[in-house]
């Protein structure tokens, strides 16, 4: 449809909060990222004082290899299992898929702290139920949390574990909005199951599968609360990635400056990221 | 007539609450705080400032103590923002590491003038201590410090007594170590089930470890002058590597060390599975209640160098009225209340923490000869001659998290102790633009 | 009904790592959630009795009453005002917006809904922002009022909920709102009679997304409101991770209250996802 007024009428709204509650403060952030910062308050321009200070300690390229690692992997495995558990229950019974789902969900409407300490404490932490059962059948403690790449794998899981239940949700509304004659249809014509899958039903999955990559991307790449609570970024920074040293920055040494121009630096990485997936998976609106 | 009675009893009631109204409008005063304690909730330290609040309210009707209660770890960035943006509480909380930036923005109002300065000499000289003197300027007086903290070892009493260990005779490394050896239990199969001493190298929740009390002991401070650290010299070498040695060497702290936090402690404590371990003597209380009261003691840090004992590092809350404030006098008077010697035995008996005079304490020796509380003599007695508070002149945040690191680099990566303090020492700096 | 997906052919040996992983994907979902429903009526001196056991305690009710007495049923109340309001304004805005991206033409639209999209990683992480953010909103006079957090929330849910409606909008055949338009609808008739009800497991789904991210939000929460009832439930229960550390009993025992409504409300808003009802419209 072909009418300038009537689409503008109705997203306008959406727009005027956006720009309201979700764009101006970040504009603010901005003119407070090139202040100097004295005592947590602005006191006159600096340029880009702030900025350069991220560089001064040689460690922000690490950070940022460590921080692809865990966003990377934790993506990419959460949507692998989510798509094939988002399957698995579309195929149910609607009481028992419900069923199912809820289980799926647990981690992920728990909030994160709470979730992150219980998983460590039953988990992983030797006075917890799981670990200590695991315990007197191996033998001993787990030392994952001491070895750098076992703390990684570890981060890695938890991440992975609290967020598919977010990635089952968007991904079942997708699978359960395709009608049901696009799939049988195309079996008719003789396709495999695979083929069915692989032809019909992904590419009607894009725009779910597109958003959960984006949430899922961004979710872990600006979450403070896990890596802190599970390994504190340790062992030997092992598991110190860019939401751990704007953390540092602005509660530890409270360096409000540099934590507010990494956070900025890390909003425009992740807006090019999210333009970057919708041109690679040529998304159009 | 019933009905007479009744309607007379409503327009009664009415006119009670008309008045009430007007006097509430005409005398209401609300004074608002900030703190990380919830008067409404039921812990220890929450009933001692609900029954000040209380009392204060009915010792001066129409003023009203609001709490906004605060993320603790939020509360003092926050108050720094509010006071800057003008709406910040009439009094606030502010913790240790950012007292000198509060005090540099001048959002403490002085105290001196509203009320400090009207107590006797008497008073005010037993008050000046570390605490004290981190803020007072000159003559005036910023904040006063409550919920005071200061760091040891905290012990299981029935742990020690089974092994033969005198806690009072840990008085060197050596001693403390060859303890350690003893508290340390292994099963049949030479899994240890219970660790002599835990210690905590996570840079999550990071407190000042037993290598910060050498370094007291013989540097006097962790900083130089201007802020500086002053860890990389062979004190700081020989501190670390003793703090390590407990793990590498003597074997009576895990090697989970590197990833366990303050938290993780207390949990292991109260598990059964370390005998003595770093600690805050403001836990103690909790720990009490989930090990039984007199299963727990507390100790001031080993001496080095022949002395009894190696300082600790303190903390605690700065109370102070906000600056920009337009309810000081009351506010100050409710923080004058909350120092009273009634008020400060009520955060001791019903908080279980130290006074903010050392009289008051003394004052109750009935309470404090009890077993389950000696812990209080003791952290008083560390207060007053074995503790340090960093300067309130430069900021010292992240230097827990430096030094933990540090102390990683030796244990998992197995590098030299100079050179982690090197890096460590580097790192701090640059954080802090020293 | 059979779905197509039920023709893949799988190996014995997948079928068993699959069914190794689901098991493996119960154990490590349930085994916290029984754990920590556990700890909150252990009382303080079972907290930490080791070796750990799931029985072998008195149960006692202690730290709900210490939950209950902190006030945290006034923030559930509170929260659950948030999340409703939030919920219902999300969908309120999203629908026409989606509707207006999916079937109109108009300059900048594939410009304009970048920018939706870009937003997104504005609301999940502005965390990093905190104070600035909370300088902004005391300088333009919002914080700690009943209002703050709704309009914050409403717009952290907003572009995602654009999105997803606008995705299964996509699926909703033009033919039906052309239908309309012939008939003499309006495009408010299209939208109230045939994208409400057709895009029922998207508006579900964005539902629950917003009710989950509103009632787990704690950074603003925490700092835009002072006042002890406007305070949400994150961070009551964060209060309990406190100064004098993790009280396990009173966090476990907020947390499970706190899991209460989102299972009320994924059992309203959620069924609209499971029980596939496009299907049927669709074909009808």
């Amino acid at each position: 449809m072909r009418d300038t007024r009537t689409p503008f009428l109705l997203f306008a709204p959406a727009f005027a909060l956006l720009g309201f509650v979700l764009l101006s403060p970040v504009v603010y952030a901005g003119w407070f990222s090139l202040q100097r910062i004295e005592y947590g308050a602005p006191t006159g321009y600096a340029g880009l004082l702030n900025f350069r200070r991220l560089f001064d300690g040689e460690t922000l390229g690490a950070t940022f290899g460590r921080t692809a690692l865990h966003t990377g992997l934790s993506v990419v495995l959460t949507i692998a299992i989510a798509l094939a558990l988002a399957v698995w229950i579309d195929r149910l019974r609607p009481r028992v898929g419900f069923i199912v789902q809820t289980i799926v969900i647990v981690p992920w409407i728990v909030s994160t702290v709470v979730a992150t300490l219980l998983f460590r404490w039953v988990f992983v932490n030797d006075i917890g139920i799981a670990a200590y059962l695991i315990g007197t059948v191996t033998g001993g403690v787990s030392g994952l949390l001491t070895e750098p790449g076992g703390a990684m794998g570890l981060l890695v899981v938890v991440s992975v574990w609290k967020r598919i239940g977010y990635a089952v949700i968007v991904l079942l509304a997708g699978l359960k909005s395709i009608p049901d004659e696009l799939e049988e249809a195309a079996r008719i014509d003789g396709a495999s199951g695979w083929q069915v899958f692989r032809r019909i039903t992904l590419p009607l999955l894009k725009t779910p599968l597109l958003l959960t990559a984006v949430v899922l991307t961004l979710s872990n790449i600006n979450t403070v609360e896990t890596p802190l609570i599970l390994t504190g970024g340790g062992p030997r920074d092992a598991t110190r990635v860019l939401a751990i040293d704007v953390y540092e920055r602005a509660f530890a040494i409270f360096d409000l400056g540099s934590a507010t121009a990494l956070a900025l630096v890390m909003f425009a990485g992740n807006i090019l990221l999210v333009l970057a997936y919708v041109k690679l998976s040529r998304w159009r609106a | 007539m019933e009905i007479s009675k009744t309607l007379r009893g409503a327009l009664l009631g009415l006119a009670t609450f008309v008045a009430g109204l007007a006097v509430t409008a005409a005398e209401a005063q609300t004074i608002r705080m900030w703190t990380f304690l919830n008067p409404a909730g039921n812990a220890p330290r929450e009933k001692a400032l609900a029954e000040m609040i209380r009392k204060f309210e009915s010792a001066n009707p129409g003023v009203k103590i609001s709490v906004e209660p605060q993320v603790w770890d939020q509360m003092t960035p926050k108050f720094l923002a509010a006071h800057r943006a003008g709406n910040a509480p009439d009094i606030v909380w502010v913790v240790t590491d950012l007292l000198g930036d509060a005090l540099k923005t001048g959002s403490l109002a002085d105290l001196g003038e509203l009320f400090v300065n009207k107590w006797p000499a008497a008073a005010r000289d037993e008050r000046k201590d570390g605490y004290w003197s981190r803020c007072a300027q000159g003559n005036r007086v910023h904040c006063l410090f409550h919920s005071r903290n200061y760091y040891g070892v905290i012990y299981r009493t029935d742990f020690l007594k089974e092994a033969g260990v005198d806690p009072a005779k840990l008085s060197t490394w050596p001693a403390f170590i060859e303890a350690a050896k003893k508290l340390t239990v292994k099963d049949a199969s030479g899994n240890v089930t219970r660790w002599g001493f835990g210690q905590q190298f996570s840079e999550d929740r990071a407190d000042s470890q037993m290598m910060t009390s050498l370094m007291l002991s013989r540097q006097g401070d962790l900083f130089d002058a201007k802020g500086g650290a002053k860890w990389a010299n062979a004190t700081g070498a020989e501190a670390l590597k003793l703090q390590t040695d407990m793990v590498t060497v003597h074997g009576v702290t895990p090697r989970q060390a590197v990833t366990w936090s303050a938290e993780d402690l207390y949990e292991q404590f109260a598990a059964g599975r370390i005998a003595m371990f770093t600690g805050a003597v403001v836990r103690i209380s909790t720990m009490q209640a989930k090990v039984g009261s007199d299963n727990v003691g507390f100790m001031i840090w080993p001496g080095i160098d022949g002395k009894p004992h190696s300082p600790a590092v303190m903390a605690g809350w700065a109370v102070g009225v906000w600056s920009g404030g337009k309810n000081k006098a009351m506010a100050g008077k409710f923080l004058e209340y909350m120092s009273t010697g009634e008020s400060d035995k009520l955060w001791v008996e019903v908080g279980g923490q130290l006074p903010g005079a050392p009289s008051t304490l003394a004052s109750m020796k009935a309470f404090t000869d009890l077993p389950a509380n000696a812990y209080l003599t003791t952290a008083a007695l560390g207060v007053a001659k074995y503790g340090w508070i960093p300067s309130v002149e430069y900021g010292v945040g992240g230097y827990r998290q430096a030094l933990n690191k540090a102390a990683q680099d030796v244990i998992v990566g197995n590098v030299d102790p100079m050179a982690a303090l090197v890096a460590a020492e580097k790192r701090f700096n640059q954080q802090n633009n020293r | 009904m059979t779905a197509p997906v039920s023709r893949l052919k799988i190996g014995r040996t997948a079928r068993a790592a699959l069914t190794g992983l689901l098991c493996l994907l119960v154990l490590a979902n349930l085994l916290p959630l029984v754990w920590g429903v556990l700890t909150s009526i252990k009382g303080d001196a079972d907290l930490f009795r080791f070796p750990p056991t799931f029985f072998g305690f008195t149960p006692t009710l202690e730290h709900y009453e210490r939950v209950i007495a902190s006030g945290f049923l006034g923030s559930m109340g509170a929260t659950v005002f948030y999340a409703a309001v939030t919920v219902t304004a999300t969908l309120a805005l999203a629908l026409p917006a989606a509707y207006a991206f999916d079937r109109f033409e108009f300059p900048f639209r594939q410009t304009l809904f970048m920018l939706v999209v870009a937003s997104i990683p504005l609301s999940l992480g502005a965390a990093a922002l905190l104070i600035p953010n909370y300088v902004y909103f005391v300088q333009i006079g919002l914080t700690n009022t009943w209002f703050v957090l709704p309009l914050i929330y409403t717009a952290h849910q907003l572009p995602m909920a654009i999105w997803i409606v606008k995705g299964v909008i996509e699926g909703i055949p033009r033919e039906l709102d052309e239908a309309a338009i012939v008939d003499g609808g309006t495009h408010a008739d299209i939208l109230r009679h045939v994208m409400l009800p057709l895009s029922r497991p998207a508006l579900g789904a964005a539902g629950v997304l917003a009710f989950v991210g509103t009632w787990n939000e704690f950074v603003a929460g925490s700092v835009m409101v002072d006042a002890p009832d406007l305070k949400p439930v994150q961070p009551m229960i964060y209060s309990f991770i406190g100064f004098f550390g993790r009280e396990w009993g009173p966090l476990t025992a907020s947390a499970t209250l706190a899991i209460l409504p989102i299972l009320i409300a994924f059992a309203f808003l959620g069924r609209h996802i499971v029980s596939g009802l496009t299907k049927g419209a669709v074909k009808g």
